[in-house]
């Protein structure tokens, strides 16, 4: 568990981090968003003990990371935005290199490093000079070392840059896979990815939490109550006009015609209200038929685009 | 402090750096044998007093990206982020540039086997020499190793860490310089010759106090001090404490 109180960090007059709070429950992906300069990398840099907040506490599994740094930075793996790699070393090298400054016990490294290199698809280049390998390759040893002493808390930052489509998904799943028993930040700029993996987000922007809640929530709460999409085949002006006299229906916008006799339609409820089946009841007995009908729930995208404006 | 020396040691080794430094010191100290040797009279004592000039090449290319280096590839995160004392990294690095110091003077320990074979001697001035070798080179190590803390740029650190050693190798006329500059001010001033000697003396003494190669100069004849070797031993420790300081605040920049 990674509680985070009040954190602030100078840069001279500029602050790049203002009274940051959040925790981050056993076994759950948070994925850590912001625009550029919002401050997330010099958060998670924080967080791992590489820089000191000027005021405000991190503690990592109840231990402080500036009173008992030792025993916190054992409980992290970090994956910086650019992978800390020897390039003259070889992956194998590199990966018992971290172990001894993780101080992984000698009689397990072999097994640990096997384990590891298998779980993230670098066995088959353990013997190659870093230097060598791809982008992909790079980003994935990064990945490795940031496993390496099994940490229950993992930090990602931009943990699928540079990596092929394939290996994105690979990694996704790893991510999901070690979120049975890790606690884990991801931040990426990829918002489908924090979509896809994340079970809640924390989105900052000029240094401060602008939102934190589940994805899902978020969007409703953007949304107030999710909006109805509907297309149908009918007079738009005769359906609108019967759709509002639905209780629990606020408004209903007519949003395009597009194929001839396709209308389609925006339903806005009141709020607490859920009139999916009384609008296709209603339209059902009016014979008039529904060619399509959704919620309109904001995507990640939209919310951190509305969330981060201005 | 292990994890670190083994990388650091091997590094130089996958690098150009430690052939570099391995090729300039064994050429000189081949040459200086050879010229030695061919005239009839050799002296290990001369030889390794002849390598200490060395120092102000050597150090600064092996000590220039100990630090600066690993800032420029990003992974001196590893270290801050590592469940390890920060100054067991500085002394990792210190011992391997140590070490490697130690694998270039096997090229002397040779000569010394040649010279044994051949019925001459190896006395105490030799093993004093040997031993006043190692301590300036910790003392001068540890200066680089300062340099290359003080500075993200590789160049600038191997600059930086040249002129550091070249003030400690002209301690003692940089003593005499200030002490007869001190004199001369003072003649202007109308204060007597006996005040003036005394002033000169006394700045030159100071200065020179701190040279190194002063203190263990008996060492080649020898006459052990263990004054000189404390003194040497506690200046690099204090470099060495002075780049672990530096490191940490680093971590507490607000800039």
């Amino acid at each position: 568990m990674i509680e985070i109180k009040n954190l602030v960090k100078h840069y001279g007059d500029k602050k790049a981090v203002n009274d940051i709070s959040f925790t981050v429950n056993d076994n759950e992906i948070l994925g850590f968003l912001g625009p550029n300069g919002a401050g997330k990398t010099t958060t998670m840099n924080i967080i791992t003990g590489y820089l000191s907040s000027t005021s405000g506490s991190v503690k990592i599994n109840g231990h402080d990371i500036l009173e008992e740094p030792a025993l916190a930075k054992k409980a992290i793996g970090y994956l910086p935005e650019q992978p800390p790699l020897y390039l003259d070393m070889t992956v194998d090298e590199y990966l018992k290199f971290i172990c001894d400054l993780k101080q992984v016990p000698a009689k397990e490294r072999k097994e640990h490093i096997n384990t590891i290199m298998d779980m993230v698809g670098i066995s088959a280049v353990s013997g190659r000079l870093i230097g060598n390998l791809s982008k992909g390759y790079k980003q994935r040893v990064g990945l490795a070392q940031a496993l390496v002493g099994d940490p229950p808390i993992l930090i990602l930052d931009e943990p699928t840059v540079g990596l092929d489509p394939n290996q994105i998904i690979g990694i996704r799943k790893l991510i999901k896979q070690l979120s049975k028993n890790h606690s884990i930040i991801v931040s990426s700029h990829i918002l489908s990815e924090i979509q896809e993996i994340a079970d809640r987000v924390v989105i900052i922007n000029h240094g401060k939490v602008a939102a934190v809640d589940t994805i899902m929530d978020l969007s409703q709460r953007l949304s107030g109550t999710s909006k109805i999409l509907m297309s149908f085949n009918g007079p738009a002006k005769d359906v609108s006009a019967r759709l509002k006299m639905i209780p629990g229906i606020a408004d209903v916008y007519i949003r395009n015609a597009g194929n001839p006799g396709e209308v389609e339609i925006t339903l806005a409820p009141k709020a607490g209200n859920d009139v999916r089946a009384n609008a296709f009841f209603m339209m059902a007995k009016s014979g008039w038929p529904i060619l399509e009908f959704r919620s309109l729930i904001p995507s990640l995208e939209e919310v951190f685009l509305s969330i981060t404006a201005g | 402090m292990q994890a670190i020396f083994k990388r650091e040691f091997l590094s130089y080794f996958r690098t150009p750096v430690g052939y570099v430094a391995m090729a300039i010191f064994t050429f000189i100290s081949g040459f200086i044998f050879y010229t030695q040797f061919a005239s009839g009279y050799v002296s290990i004592s001369q030889e390794i007093i002849t390598l200490r000039a060395l120092f102000i090449v050597i150090v600064p290319i092996i000590t220039m990206g100990m630090f600066a280096e690993d800032r420029r590839r990003g992974t001196e995160i590893l270290y801050y982020t590592s469940p390890i004392e920060m100054f067991s990294v500085v002394a990792g690095k210190f011992l391997a540039a140590m070490a490697l110091y130690f694998v270039m003077f096997i090229n002397v320990f040779i000569h010394m086997i040649v010279v044994s074979a051949c019925g001459g001697a190896v006395d105490a001035g030799v093993v004093g020499s040997v031993l006043v070798f190692f301590f300036l080179a910790a003392l001068f190590i540890s200066i680089g190793l300062l340099a290359s803390v003080l500075t993200d740029n590789q160049i600038i650190s191997a600059i930086v860490a040249f002129l550091f050693i070249l003030v400690v190798q002209l301690l003692s006329v940089i003593g005499n310089y200030c002490g007869t500059a001190v004199s001369t001010v003072m003649s202007y001033m109308g204060i007597s010759s006996s005040a003036r000697n005394a002033a000169n003396q006394a700045v030159s003494g100071f200065i020179g106090w701190f040279d190194p190669f002063t203190k263990t100069e008996d060492f080649s004849i020898g006459l052990f001090s263990v004054s000189a070797l404390v003194f040497c031993i506690s200046f690099a420790i204090f470099f060495l404490y002075l780049s672990f300081r530096i490191l940490e605040k680093k971590r507490w920049s607000q800039k």
